[in-house]
């Protein structure tokens, strides 16, 4: 579905990608695992019309995403959830739910769109009408997470869906994006900083260091940890690709 | 009292004017980050619109003189295409710009709309009478009204109540105020961009079309320059009232009127030629009080 080939992504005169390769079967959960400035979040940036790659190519089932904008991607079917939970916060939650679905052209699905992903979130259901800036951090990525589905994606991009949440919070945001996975037959391209969770619920996985992928397997061959562990912190590598990047994402 | 009373009026309808120029002026930095200096000349465009062009001293009215229901929509046509072209032709390619740049390109459109003015209708200030009959007054108890000020500041409510209504009650709004919060995430959303810029563009457009109208039935005057201390005190007015805030906006341009009024009203005769930097000293004091403003916004925190 999603092919990324080769990608090299630059800020200024900083590097964040440096030649990214991966790929996302329909149906599929991928996750991109790395530590802080791998370019994980670059990555999908680059996926979603954020920044705009200086080479390589990305393609949706064979259609160039390359110079697209993100609203025309957003279109295509691709919904991306960026880091740090970008809530508008003035805006209720009825009318941040909303702002996903203008450009939907299946008009009467939305209602009982809306209804059934705000049956998966009680808690929102309950702050329906207060601004989204006034909610706690796990309702906010409650929040951005029901919005990206109200926009029917085929494709979903989660960065860091864990990211300063605490456990319980992060099991329920997992259990959403699973159900929604087998509910719509969703398929997810997820970063995280840690492998110990994503690795029950990954199809396959990748790890990125310093603009590079180090290791891509399925996730079943990775559960006891060591090569992810190595190629996460570069042990047993050439010193000089261990180098330590700013993430400018 | 009385005195003080009438004072007020005078500040609310000055303040209504920098109200709607501020509003003009923070729609668009909230979506684009754009401090837009021409929007003065936006409204000059709107009052010299009205007038025959000519290099006479007084001006005779053109689309002035038509009934107003056909005079208003025309000019604000007008005013909305001046300023959807200054979007597709200066600040579109600038899109990726940082806010200086876009604001010194918006100086940039100044003079050009400014030059252009020159060229067309001479140099020199004219004189145009528009809409005299507003120019009677009411009396309330010893309070004496003037139906334009009447006008003006139920013009300006109206206007507010409309534009909030846009922003709170219809699609394009709330993607408008999605857009000025988060530009980028309401994109990744599927919010058009250049979309809901050109709609602030238009908004501001409208706004501006409003002043144009009252500000040239209140002096009477044109000049090619007229809409620049319109425009600064707009700035002001969006700066005292925190920049991103449209509701800031509101209150900032109501307390600049009142503030200039209330100098030029109560400063001893001998400094009243000092009005302005009174007035400017005042917005310094209310700066260091409240730095981001009376309502702050997260406008100058950096998005990643």
């Amino acid at each position: 579905m999603l092919e990324i080939d080769d990608i090299h992504v630059s800020y200024g005169r900083l590097r964040a990608l440096k030649g990214i390769s991966l790929s996302v079967a329909k149906g599929e959960l991928v996750c991109l695992i790395g530590p802080n400035g791998a370019g994980k979040s670059t990555t999908l940036a680059a996926v979603a019309g954020g920044v705009t790659p200086t080479r390589g190519g990305i393609s949706l089932e064979g259609a160039s995403l390359v110079g697209v904008r993100p609203e025309q991607i957003a279109r295509l079917g691709v919904s991306l959830v960026p880091e740090g939970r970008h809530v508008f916060g003035t805006l209720t939650v009825a009318e941040n739910l909303r702002v996903g679905t203008y450009m939907r052209a299946d008009r009467r699905a939305i209602s009982s769109d809306y209804d059934r992903v705000l049956g998966l979130f009680p808690r929102l259901q309950e702050r329906i009408g207060s601004p989204a800036g006034r909610l706690s951090g796990g309702e906010q990525q409650m929040l951005v997470i029901a919005r990206a589905l109200l926009t029917r994606p085929r494709l979903l991009l989660v960065d860091e869906p864990s990211l300063g949440l605490a456990p319980r919070i992060v099991d329920q945001v997992y259990e959403i994006l699973l159900a929604a996975r087998q509910a719509e037959g969703l398929t997810l391209l997820v970063n995280e900083q840690s492998s110990h969770r994503i690795l029950k619920h990954a199809d396959r996985i990748y790890v990125i260091r310093g603009g590079h992928i180090h290791l891509h397997d399925r996730a079943a061959n990775l559960q006891d940890g060591e090569a992810i562990k190595r190629a996460y912190f570069g042990f047993g590598e050439d010193p000089q690709s261990a180098e330590i990047e700013e993430d400018a994402a | 009292m009385i005195g003080f009373l009438q004072n007020l009026v005078d500040a609310l309808s000055l303040g209504s004017l920098y109200a709607l120029a501020a509003l003009g002026v923070g729609l668009l930095f909230g979506i684009l980050r754009l401090v837009n200096f021409a929007h003065g000349d936006f409204i000059s465009i709107g009052a010299y619109a009205l007038i025959v062009p000519s290099l006479e001293v007084t001006a005779q009215l053109f689309i002035g003189a038509w009934n107003w229901t056909l005079m208003i929509p025309t000019i604000t046509l007008i005013v909305v295409i001046a300023a959807l072209i200054s979007d597709a032709l200066v600040f579109r390619p600038l899109r990726r710009a940082t806010a200086p740049t876009l604001m010194i390109a918006s100086f940039a459109v100044s003079y050009v709309i400014q030059n252009g003015i020159l060229m067309i209708y001479g140099a020199r200030p004219k004189a145009a009478n528009l809409w005299s009959g507003l120019n009677s007054a009411m009396m309330i108890g010893d309070l004496r009204v003037p139906l334009l000020q009447v006008v003006t500041i139920g013009v300006t409510l109206l206007l507010m109540g409309g534009l909030t209504l846009f922003l709170r009650r219809t699609a394009f709004g709330v993607m408008m105020r999605a857009a000025a919060e988060d530009f980028r995430m309401a994109q990744y959303l599927g919010v058009r961009g250049n979309l809901v810029i050109g709609l602030a563009f238009a908004i501001s457009g409208i706004l501006a079309t409003a002043v144009s109208l009252l500000y040239l039935s209140q002096t009477g005057t044109l000049s090619p320059t007229m809409g620049v201390p319109l425009a600064l005190f707009a700035f002001v007015a969006t700066v005292i009232g925190g920049m991103g805030s449209l509701i800031g906006a509101v209150v900032g341009g109501f307390l600049v009127g009142i503030i200039v009024v209330m100098l030029q009203a109560y400063l001893p005769q001998d400094l009243r030629v000092f009005r302005d930097a009174f007035a400017f000293a005042f917005v310094i004091l209310i700066l260091l009080v409240r730095p981001s403003g009376i309502v702050p916004t997260r406008a100058f925190i950096e998005r990643v």
